[in-house]
């Protein structure tokens, strides 16, 4: 049967106070940090650095305190894209060369060393960066996040980045979604009530699916919009006339801690880049993959 | 209490809307708000008061006319902060001005406007925090809090501004009654103990009583001004503005009428119970009690049952809460039954579980003797028997036209299209709205009223044989109230069975026959109006009232003035027709 209940399922962005260490850390020494992790897993194109990756971020799930089980769950939202990506890349790469070791062909379809080595690839980064993204959700309030996104764009206000605009849009934004949430559950309620089908029917024909929405989505819009238009009065009257000259209630602190994770993350993502990786191939002769 | 602080001089104002006339809001307003005083402003939906409320703080500025707030007149928009931090705004909807994700930070943002330094931020917050009894919540997420305890945040955020006038736009009208209670001291003690010149715009006579001033609007005008005493005694006056006098008011001057020594105005209950015992001896209860339960509760079958019901919110997550549990209900056909509980009791729980939106978890519910969690039970066909209108359902309309949006729930059910035209007449008609004249309408140009009834007609138009409603009256203004009360009753004759949650308790004595109060999360006691309201004490320990009536009643009991059966009774017209014959039978 249907459930009405939005949230239930969704564990991204969900805080899990255990107060460990990674918690405590400067967010924008966090986020930095991720930042340069994230790069350095852009950049390596080895199975065994993707594999040592995910060791790290085992750890650091260890060091948070955060039961791997939570994060595996954050990993069935990206899984759709995961399989998609697999399709294709198990369709199309076949072509990619150099092949290497070809597996299997029939006439255009083949399967090669390469294309899936690429699959392997593709898939240990994902899943790191699904990992890594969930991490920071996990281990950061939204106010840490919002404030570590505003002060560590403040430098690039010079070239006019609108650091302060960009931080209150992702505070307001994240201050209403449960609000809209527990909204939009009370318009399916009441829609359900007059009979209307949501969710079923005949969902492949996208213009059917698109008119059965249509008394979902048209209140929640219009109240959204509602909802602005009285938050605008509400900030005026509260004397926001923009970020030029304001001041901060909350104080980012800086410990010698977070200087230390930003270098040791700068100095791993230089690590991961210029170590000379062996390349697979090696490998696999010696496990006598190929003759 | 002298020098004006904000003065109003003949402002006009007109909202100009695209290729239309402009709506002429303001007409002609002269005021003055004198420093110190608790100023109330009434007046009915679209008398133009909240249009007023926005001119106090430069919001809008008059199309004619001036206004001043000290020395500065709002035109002037170098004066725009200056305005702003000396008259402090709170709006109607408490979650539409909550910018932050904590509420600390939430209270945080004026003073970060206004570019102070860290330290007097920190002070402010804490003494705002402190103001509306909010410390403790200070590291909450708003939507975790309750509509009253946000709006209190609301008010902390404006405090911290330190404003020298708080305008309240009608800050109670979203509220519960603990709700509204709690914002009404807030607002009481900033101004007794602060000196905070209060501005509180409303639609309730009852929050006008403590005012020092009480000013009347109507079509954009003041039409009565004065003290709450004088404005309150010239009932004829407020009869023709379509104003709802108090509850105690009202059996007050019901008494006059029977007993001309009586005095006509009383605006607290202590005052009236000592008018009372001025003109009655102890002991002498003479008088019999002829009024008697005019509305007997029903005994048809049953058509919805819930026995033992439990639900979970969250179920199998981490987050998992249990919302109710041991709820016991039973309808009987034909019968209007009420449900009385507040915010957060787990009554809108309880109500979704009759149509089947909800299914037990633990109990059983059964609908027309099917039960909702057997696989072959037609769900479908539950919730076209059964009409559940949602609190402010309003908000479901998403068609362009009146009539279509009423039209959505008999096209669902696949009618042919004759009949689905004479479903959408009948419960247009059935709602007041006439079909010919509204049918093409566009939904979102009605009045609030308006909507309310057209949202109340898409469920009509399934023709449900019970109709369930979830605060039908929430929001609206006393004109509204009255006629929607009148149209339910009217629905109850022809014979819809009906459920009725409100924690209104004059609404509910009147329209209900029997009830059940829920707190906690289960069914608490039931049986009928004057069975529960006569239990004053059980209602207060769950933070409920009885009716004004019932209440002025039960301390006249406690005075030994009337016996405690006597002080059963919760209509006005009841209790004027047994305390007048007291009186007249002393005399």
């Amino acid at each position: 049967m249907e459930n009405f209940e939005l949230l239930r399922n969704v564990t991204i962005g969900q805080y899990i106070p255990t107060g460990s260490v990674i918690h405590r850390l400067d967010p924008r020494a966090k986020l930095l940090a991720a930042s340069f992790l994230i790069l350095a897993i852009s950049f390596a194109s080895s199975i065994l650095a993707n594999i040592i990756f995910l060791i790290v971020i085992l750890i650091i799930t260890r060091i948070s305190r955060i039961d791997v089980k939570y994060l595996l769950r954050g990993f069935i939202l990206g899984l759709p894209i995961l399989i998609f990506i697999f399709v294709m890349q198990f369709l199309f790469m076949g072509r990619a060369e150099p092949a290497g070791y070809v597996f299997f062909e029939w006439g255009w379809f083949r399967i090669t060393q390469r294309s899936l080595y690429i699959m392997a690839l593709s898939g240990l980064r994902l899943l790191s960066f699904v990992f890594l993204t969930s991490l920071i959700t996990m281990t950061s309030t939204t106010t840490e996040l919002t404030h570590g996104v505003e002060q560590l764009l403040r430098p690039f206000r010079r070239v006019r980045v609108p650091s302060h605009e960009l931080a209150l849009i992702l505070m307001i934004a994240l201050r209403f979604v449960p609000t809209l949430a527990e909204e939009m559950e009370n318009i399916m309620k009441a829609q359900a009530s007059r009979g209307a089908d949501i969710g079923t029917g005949r969902m492949w024909r996208p213009d059917k699916a698109a008119k059965a929405y249509l008394p979902l989505i048209v209140p929640l819009f219009l109240n959204a919009f509602r909802r602005a238009e009285d938050l605008v009065w509400a900030m005026e009257a509260r004397g926001y006339v923009g970020g030029e000259g304001r001041t901060n209630f909350i104080q980012l602190k800086s410990r010698g801690i977070d200087y230390v994770v930003v270098i040791a993350a700068f100095l791993f993502m230089i690590f991961m880049m210029v170590f000379p990786w062996p390349s697979i191939s090696p490998i696999l002769r010696q496990i006598g993959f190929m003759g | 209490m002298s020098h004006p602080i904000i003065r109003l001089e003949k402002v006009h104002f007109s909202y100009e809307i695209e290729r239309q006339e402009p709506i002429k809001a303001l007409n002609g307003v002269d005021l003055e708000v004198r420093d110190g005083e608790y100023l109330v402003i009434l007046g009915h939906n679209g008398s133009g008061k909240s249009t007023l409320a926005k001119h106090l703080n430069a919001l809008l500025a008059p199309t004619e006319g001036d206004v001043w707030v000290r020395d500065w007149n709002t035109r002037e928009t170098q004066h725009m902060r200056d305005i702003r931090t000396t008259v402090g705004m709170v709006f109607q909807t408490p979650d539409n001005q909550i910018v932050a994700t904590i509420v600390e930070e939430d209270v945080a943002f004026g003073p970060e406007n206004l570019g102070l330094p860290h330290d007097e931020i920190v002070r402010r917050v804490d003494w705002a925090l402190e103001q509306v009894g909010m410390t403790e919540f200070r590291h909450r997420a708003p939507h975790l809090l309750s509509g009253g305890q946000k709006q209190r945040v609301c008010i902390a955020g404006m405090l911290a501004m330190r404003p020298d006038v708080l305008v309240l736009d009608e800050s109670t009208a979203m509220l519960d009654p603990i709700g509204r209670k709690d914002v009404l001291s807030i607002a009481q003690r900033l101004n007794r103990q602060e000196g905070v010149t209060i501005v509180a715009i409303t639609h309730f006579m009852e929050e006008a009583i403590h005012a020092d001033r009480v000013v009347i609007m109507e079509n954009g005008r003041i039409e009565m001004e004065g003290t709450p005493r004088e404005v309150f005694s010239q009932v004829e006056r407020l009869r023709e503005l379509q104003m709802d006098v108090p509850p105690i008011t009202r059996l007050a001057l019901a008494l006059h009428e029977r007993h001309p020594d009586f005095p006509a105005v009383a605006l607290t209950i202590d005052e009236f119970v000592d008018a009372f015992r001025k003109r009655v001896t102890p002991g002498r209860t003479t008088s019999h009690l002829s009024n008697s339960d005019s509305q007997t509760p029903h005994s048809g079958e049953t058509v919805i049952s819930m026995q033992d019901v439990g639900h979970y919110y969250m179920l199998d997550t981490p987050l998992e809460v249990k919302a109710v549990e041991h709820v016991n209900i039973d309808l009987h056909r034909d019968e209007v039954l009420g449900i009385i509980g507040h915010t957060g009791s787990g009554k809108s729980t309880i109500i979704q579980h009759m149509n089947a939106l909800l299914k037990p978890h633990e109990g059983v519910v059964q609908v027309f003797g099917e039960d909702t969690t057997a696989n072959e039970t037609d769900i479908r066909a539950i919730r076209r028997r059964v009409g559940l209108a949602f609190q402010h359902p309003e908000i479901q309309l998403f068609e362009r036209f009146v009539g279509d949006d009423v039209a959505y729930g008999p096209r669902n059910l696949g009618l042919p299209k004759e009949e689905v035209r004479e479903r959408v007449r009948e419960a247009m008609e059935a709602v007041g709205l006439g079909f010919e004249e509204f049918k093409d309408r566009m939904t979102f140009s009605l009045s609030g009223g308006e909507k309310r009834r057209a949202a109340l007609a898409g469920i009509l138009a399934l023709r449900p044989e019970v109709l369930v409603l979830d605060e039908p009256t929430a929001g609206l203004d006393p004109v509204g109230r009255r006629q929607l009360l009148e149209l339910i009753h009217r629905w109850h004759e022809k014979g819809i069975t009906l459920v009725m949650v409100s924690h209104n308790m004059e609404e509910l004595a009147e329209m209900a026959g029997r009830l059940y109060v829920v707190a906690n999360g289960t069914t608490l006691m039931n049986g009928t109006a004057r069975e529960i309201f006569s239990q004053v004490d059980a209602l207060q320990a769950q933070g409920l009232d009885a009716p004004t009536v019932t209440l002025a009643l039960h301390r006249l009991a406690d005075e030994g003035l009337i016996s405690r059966e006597q002080a059963s009774l919760y209509t006005v017209e009841a209790a004027a027709e047994f305390l007048g014959g007291m009186l007249n039978g002393k005399l």
